[in-house]
């Protein structure tokens, strides 16, 4: 067992199970099980064993996995013949991989699981180290844990979606481990800050994505030049067409860039916002682009259309505000301000062409939908105001009336 | 001296008339104004009709206003009308039927549901919320579902 994964491992069962397994917490399956009964006797049960994980669950036990004879309590016949003891670290992808990868097997228990986790694993930068003889690379029990497997979908999985960012950066997050591979030791800290650790970890999307959905899962590799544009592209689909159909995508290439990450960073992609593309600051576009070049007034273009999108849209929202306010008939502006943040969405993703005259299509129709819901909300202040000014004539009215009538009471009374 | 007391008495009956007529007119018209129905629901309804069923072809889909959210109205090749918030649960842009790819698709960022408004691909996190079209009299009505 390696050094690093096996304290993550150990961590992690000391999370999910505290303290031996009492006898009376053996499941009635389990109870005719010698394999748990002597092991239990003598005290020797794994610290976090799960029994109500689903290979125990299915009634694999310990000898499941392990051999030996599970129905006898004579220990030397229990531990002969196909008992294979513990697996070392450079044999737990087969150890595994005996049930694992065997389709006809695997069907009898789960018959929608995959059955190339070994196969993927060793194209893995871990399994291509394991095999060179390297046991300090994650290997199977690693991630998965020894004895509380439990299935990725289970929130109480080492290898669920919200415990995948934590369980990387047990061995990622070691600078003392990593030194020995010259992998930095940030990526954690720079993911938890970023856009999709806020979503995954803050609000629990499960639509973000962990260390696993860009790296792979069993076959875990950095995305190269080449292919990075397309792990984004898998969520960011829209972004990744437009870009790889300009001319930067192809100077990115022959730079030998990285693509998305150039401009959006790598483990800490922040959220987006428009000053990115301007020719201020905080833009990314002046990191390559100088003040005379196309694409320095490309960028300048793109923001100012999107600035006055930006603040149309504001000026929409202050009269909606004010027609909320009031009581009156916000329906349609509701709608118009719907379709001009619709454009604005758009707009900002075709500013992956790089192409003043794309945004411009998608901000003008925007633009025109904010200035509609500006013209509908002051007809409706402005129709709020005639009924209120109304009420006041008719009060008026009303009054001048009331004193007609007593005047005229009064002259009837004297003739 | 009889002469000021007939001018008053018709700056009087002047007034009275002019005052009664005002008052007509402010009650008539808060009145009128009620009576005539409003451009578009209330914010808060339960259901929305949308027209004859005869007028709805199968293989197409209309955008229906309920109250303030937009619903996609589908109906299938084979007749069978669906409704699904046209919200995209990633950054609520309105959804559109593609009737060539058999999906529902979001413009902004690719994001692609099926028919029954299950996230497919794409960013968004979570399906589409599902409304009842049921028929009455003939005409397509969208209903909100019952919790």
């Amino acid at each position: 067992m390696s050094r690093k994964p096996f304290g993550v491992l150990l961590a992690w069962l000391a999370l999910v199970v505290a303290g031996p397994v009492a006898a009376q917490d053996i499941p009635e399956t389990l109870q005719n099980d010698q394999c748990i009964a002597c092991h239990s006797d003598v005290g020797y049960l794994p610290d976090g064993l799960l029994l109500a994980g689903p290979h125990m669950r299915a009634e694999l036990s310990c000898a499941g996995c392990h051999g030996g004879d599970n129905t006898t309590d004579d220990e030397e016949i229990a531990h002969a013949g196909t008992f294979r003891g513990v697996p070392d670290a450079a044999s737990i992808p087969a150890f595994c991989g005996r049930c694992h990868s065997d389709l006809g097997f695997m069907r009898s228990y789960s018959p929608s699981a995959s059955t190339d986790q070994v196969a993927n694993y060793y194209t893995s930068v871990h399994g291509q180290k394991l095999r060179t003889g390297d046991t300090h690379v994650a290997q199977c029990a690693s991630c998965h844990t020894a004895h509380a497997v439990l299935p990725a979908s289970d929130a109480r999985s080492s290898v669920h979606p919200m415990n995948v960012p934590a369980l990387c950066n047990g061995c990622h997050g070691d600078a003392e481990t990593m030194a020995d591979y010259g992998i930095r030791t940030t990526q954690y800290r720079d993911y938890v800050g970023s856009v999709h650790g806020q979503a995954l970890l803050e609000r629990e999307d499960l639509g973000a994505p962990a260390c696993n959905d860009c790296h792979g899962n069993h076959g875990a590799q950095p995305p190269g030049i080449e292919s990075i544009e397309h792990v984004c592209g898998m969520c960011h689909v829209n972004n990744a067409d437009y870009f790889s159909a300009t001319g930067m995508a192809r100077a990115f290439a022959d730079e030998q860039l990285h693509a998305c990450e150039e401009c959006h960073g790598i483990h800490d992609v922040r959220k987006t916002f428009d000053a990115m593309v301007s020719t201020g600051d905080d833009s990314v576009c002046t990191t390559c682009h100088e003040e005379g070049d196309d694409g320095y007034a490309a960028a300048d273009s793109m923001y100012a259309q999107l600035s006055a999108l930006v603040a149309a849209q504001d000026s929409a929202l202050a009269v909606t505000e004010r027609v909320r306010e009031i009581g009156m008939d916000d329906i349609e502006i509701g709608f118009l301000l719907r379709d001009a943040h619709e454009s604005t969405i758009q707009a900002r993703t075709l500013v992956h062409t790089f192409d003043p005259s794309r945004t411009a299509e998608a901000t003008t129709v925007g633009l025109e939908k904010a200035n509609e819901a500006i013209r509908i909300g002051h007809e409706e202040i402005g129709d709020f105001r005639f009924r209120r000014f109304g009420f006041g004539i008719a009060t008026l009215l009303i009054t001048i009336l009331t004193i007609a009538l007593f005047f005229k009471i009064r002259e009837v009374e004297r003739s | 001296m009889a002469e000021p007391k007939r001018s008053r008495r018709s700056f009087l009956n002047y007034v009275l008339g002019g005052g009664l007529l005002g008052w007509i007119g402010s009650v008539i018209y808060p009145v009128a104004s009620y009576l005539r129905p409003p451009a578009e629901a209330g914010g808060d309804v339960a259901s929305v009709k949308w027209g004859p069923e005869g007028d709805f072809r199968p293989g197409t889909s209309a955008i229906v206003k309920f109250g303030r959210k937009p619903v996609l109205l589908v109906r299938l090749e084979d007749g069978e009308f669906r409704a699904l918030s046209a919200t995209c649960t990633h950054l609520d842009c309105t959804v559109q039927f593609r009737s060539d790819q058999r999906d529902i698709w979001c413009a902004c960022h690719n994001g692609v549901y099926d028919l029954r408004g299950q996230n497919v691909s794409g960013p968004p996190p979570r399906p589409l919320g599902p409304y009842a079209v049921n028929i009455v009299d003939g005409d397509v009505v969208i209903a909100r579902l019952e919790a």
